[in-house]
């Protein structure tokens, strides 16, 4: 029963992320977009990953899809048509080549076990470690926004 | 609780895959630039589904946990910098379609 959950959520992903890419508008295009991650989330969410869950439908979708879905909406502009039908043949060709690989090592490896996700957020990391990573994040995100604002400084001189 | 066999893993690798080959398909047909962030963010999407098997593997939890912050960050930060290119090349070219960009890239 489960697994048929996990298929219907992973269909309905692939349904929207074809949205995103059959759509002529860049609003519903992004519209598509955030559908997509929020299903992915559910599929954390039935295997009980929920600090991922909580991470990607919260910041990544609530944060980082909706400043998406904004300048989306600002710059809309005449839908063009944006479908290339040469690239679209070679990824369904390469599509069913890596499903056709994945699916046959469980053919040939018939005595695989299943495990259940045990994950608990306890322990994550040591604290200097977790210091670490904080610290350098914090630095990336600083390095990053000195770079933006140089950008766009030199961006305006022009 | 869905437990992690061959059968699950699979349908996450493939649906994952296909996700980001539609990611890239958008990518490259895309006309603007607008087009092009909204094809990165769906390839972060894809990253995140190809992470879920790693958190059956009780060594790794942590670690798939640690890179999907660091995943989030990553799409964070790559959103600051589309989003001043978009300002940008609004300013100069009054315009954000990729046909008006006529310097960088590789030439082959």
């Amino acid at each position: 029963m489960e697994v048929w959950v996990l298929i219907a959520l992973a269909g309905i992903a692939v349904l929207s992320s074809l949205g995103v890419l059959l759509s002529k508008d860049n609003f519903y295009s992004s519209l598509y977009m955030s559908a997509t991650l929020i299903f992915v989330a559910s599929i954390y969410a039935i295997f009980s990953l929920q600090p991922v869950f909580v991470l990607i439908v919260f910041i990544f979708v609530g944060a980082i899809g909706i400043v998406t879905v904004a300048v989306a909406a600002t710059y809309r502009s005449d839908p063009e048509s944006q479908f290339s039908k040469p690239w679209a043949v070679l990824v369904v060709i390469t599509a069913a080549v890596v499903g056709f690989a994945i699916y046959s090592y469980k053919m040939l490896n018939p005595e695989m076990s299943s495990s259940v996700i045990k994950f608990e957020l306890i322990n994550f990391m040591s604290q200097s470690e977790y210091l670490i990573l904080v610290l350098s994040l914090v630095a990336l995100v600083v390095l990053l926004l000195l770079s933006v604002l140089k950008m766009v400084a030199g961006g305006t001189e022009d | 609780m869905l437990a992690i066999d061959m059968t699950t893993a699979s349908i996450i690798y493939v649906t994952s895959f296909v996700i980001l080959l539609i990611g890239y398909l958008t990518a490259i047909s895309s006309k603007d630039v607008i087009r092009l962030l909204i094809a990165l963010e769906l390839m972060f999407g894809a990253v995140f589904m190809a992470l879920i098997p790693l958190f059956s593997v009780a060594l790794l939890a942590n670690a798939a946990f640690g890179i999907a912050i660091v995943t989030i960050f990553t799409s964070s930060g790559e959103l600051l910098i589309l989003i001043a290119a978009i300002a940008i090349l609004d300013k100069q070219k009054r315009d954000i379609h990729t046909n008006v960009i006529k310097i960088g890239g590789d030439k082959v």
